[in-house]
């Protein structure tokens, strides 16, 4: 007979395939938002495809809500994933801008 | 028509040579592993399960640091204008390098097990997982890491030191450096392991990662002519994420092991800011091919702008293979709320598979074709048909066995880990499960896949310079 103290009640058995699903959309999305943004920058995409860009941001963050949530992950690491995905808002924005000196700088 | 490579680039091509020998003994035995998981009497007594995962795990490892040491020794002469410098005792090294993997891997085959007294850790295993040889092997390794740190650094200060080899300068010390490390026991498997993961983490997470950013870098500007001080600047920044997030995401590692708790809330900020430069790099490669293919169709010259096709498909594969293996199969299981239930199960094998194949196995491969274009003094280097099919079968091996070991790790996660509660009975539950045996024969299969790609890379990197439709 099992002991039931030995079975770990925090995540529910049905969650966790939602969990490793909306974990691995998190990043397939994200990688999404990153490369459509960069493609649309470079111009091997029209300019119409960026709010694309940012719509797979948003489902970026509905994902690591939903996994977030369905983990049951503490006050710090909910934060911390807010910060992560404000910073992976951010962080395209500013490489670019980097790399688009960088460029005129050199081609002037 | 050969062209007559200089010393540096000579060795580079020795290191190469070696490092895909031991890819093959790496999957070589691999297959073994995975024979046994399906059928464990297979060579019952003459190679055990421990041995076949030790030879398995430490080629891959040790191919892996003969092919940096080639790409290294590779890019010096481009990158600082001269020949490396101490490249005779570049040379010595490599043989006693050699000669002790040898002697090593003879002995794990050989002898396999010891007294396990001091005998044991000195010459057969020192016993810790990844990092199995024995201590005067540990030392040899260190020798010959110093002796190549010296040939890099006194080649850097010589000769024009770009922003690659300046990368390349502070990551391989670091590299040697973290290596001691792993060479030292406690008493307290606590600390022990604490150190240990400094080798583990450190250099795959964090020294390695930079490597192949600068790698990339180099690979961009040598195949499709990108502009060097925008990838240079690309890998700066790659380097500042890479070891603002990856030094202490090792705290990822450090959950279950009898460190403190604060592990916990440190290793879940940084593991989950650690897919962002996988994520830049991935970025890194579209946007330097995009520019620059850009720059060409403007001036209405419809040709592309990759002078070496089969390096450069690796490449491509590396920035994806990075992002999915490293950062999706990553991501999947790195906070600890998760990692509670998939810690020590086939997740962990699927995302070491993923992870080492997309981050390093498929950059390095590229290296080893752009040594191949040197050699031969081609031009514009064009895929064969071995080209084609060592890529599909080896990149459509390499997923399909994380496929299967993601399914026999989810199964583990909820038969072995949240029904039963981690007990002994319930290892054994889990691994008894349809959808778990189903996920080990899968891996098997498409392990034999991945085998047969390779048997085409070895033939491909060995006739592809003679192949005539090469531009010249």
């Amino acid at each position: 007979m099992l002991d039931p103290s030995l079975i770990r009640p925090e995540i529910a058995l049905d969650d966790f395939l939602p969990i490793f699903v909306s974990s691995a959309l998190a990043m397939v999305f994200g990688g999404f938002y990153v490369g459509i943004y960069t493609a649309v920058k470079v111009e091997m995409l029209k300019r119409w495809a960026m709010p694309f860009a940012y719509l797979f941001w948003m489902l970026t963050s509905y994902c690591l809500y939903i996994m977030g949530s369905l983990m049951h992950v503490g006050e710090f690491t909910a934060k911390a994933l807010i910060v992560a995905m404000i910073g992976y808002l951010l962080l395209p924005h500013a490489v670019y801008y980097m790399q688009h000196q960088v460029h005129e700088e050199n081609e002037d | 028509m050969a062209s007559k490579l200089n010393e540096s680039q000579q060795l580079a091509t020795w290191y190469f040579t070696f490092a895909a020998i031991l890819f093959g003994a790496q999957l070589l035995f691999g297959l073994v592993a995975a024979i046994q998981y399906v059928m464990p009497g297979f060579l019952f007594e003459i190679i055990d399960f421990s041995i076949a995962r030790i030879i398995h795990i430490n080629a891959l490892v040790v191919w892996m640091v003969f092919a940096m040491f080639g790409s290294v020794y590779w890019l010096l002469p481009d990158e600082t204008g001269i020949e490396t410098v101490g490249i005779k005792l570049g040379k010595l090294l490599y043989w006693v390098f050699v000669a002790a993997i040898v002697v090593v891997v003879l002995v794990y085959l050989l002898v396999q097990v010891g007294p396990a007294d001091e005998t044991t850790i000195w010459f057969i295993t020192e016993g810790r997982e990844y990092i199995e040889a024995p201590r005067w092997a540990d030392i040899g390794i260190v020798v010959v890491a110093l002796g190549f740190v010296a040939n890099l650094f006194l080649t850097g200060i010589k000769g024009n030191r770009s922003g690659i080899v300046t990368v390349l300068m502070a990551d391989m010390i670091a590299f040697a450096g973290l290596y001691l490390a792993g060479m030292f026991f406690t008493d307290n498997i606590s600390v022990d392991q604490y150190w240990w993961w400094w080798v583990i983490h450190l250099w795959v997470e964090a020294t390695w990662e930079v490597f192949v950013g600068a790698i990339a870098a180099y690979g961009l500007i040598k195949m499709v002519g990108a502009h060097r001080q925008v990838v240079e600047m690309w890998l700066w920044i790659e380097v500042a994420m890479l070891f603002g997030s990856g030094i202490l995401g090792m705290g990822h590692h450090y959950f279950w092991i009898g460190t403190p708790e604060y592990w916990w809330e440190i290793g879940a900020l940084f593991s989950a800011l650690e897919p962002l430069p996988l994520v830049a790099m991935f970025v890194h490669v579209l946007y330097d091919w995009g520019k620059t293919q850009g720059g060409q169709d403007a001036k209405g010259e419809s040709v592309s702008v990759i002078n070496n096709k089969p390096a450069f498909t690796w490449f491509v594969f590396n920035a994806f293979g990075n992002f999915l293996g490293a950062g999706v199969w990553g991501f999947f299981h790195t906070l600890p709320q998760v990692n509670l239930y998939t810690h020590g199960t086939q997740f962990t094998s699927a995302h070491g598979h993923l992870a080492f194949f997309g981050a390093y196995a498929t950059i390095l491969i590229g290296m080893m074709y752009i040594a191949v274009q040197g050699k031969n003094g081609i031009k514009v280097m064009k895929n064969t048909t071995s080209s084609i099919l060592a890529v599909s079968l080896i990149v459509g091996g390499v997923v399909g066995m994380t496929v299967a070991l993601t399914i026999a790790g989810y199964v583990q996660v909820l038969v072995s880990r949240a029904q039963m509660g981690a007990t002994w009975a319930g290892y054994f539950d889990g691994q008894a499960g349809m959808w778990f045996a189903q996920g080990m024969d899968w891996r098997l299969i498409m392990g034999v896949v991945t085998f047969i790609g390779f048997l085409f890379l070895a033939k491909d990197l060995l006739s592809i310079g003679k192949a005539a439709h090469h531009e010249r």
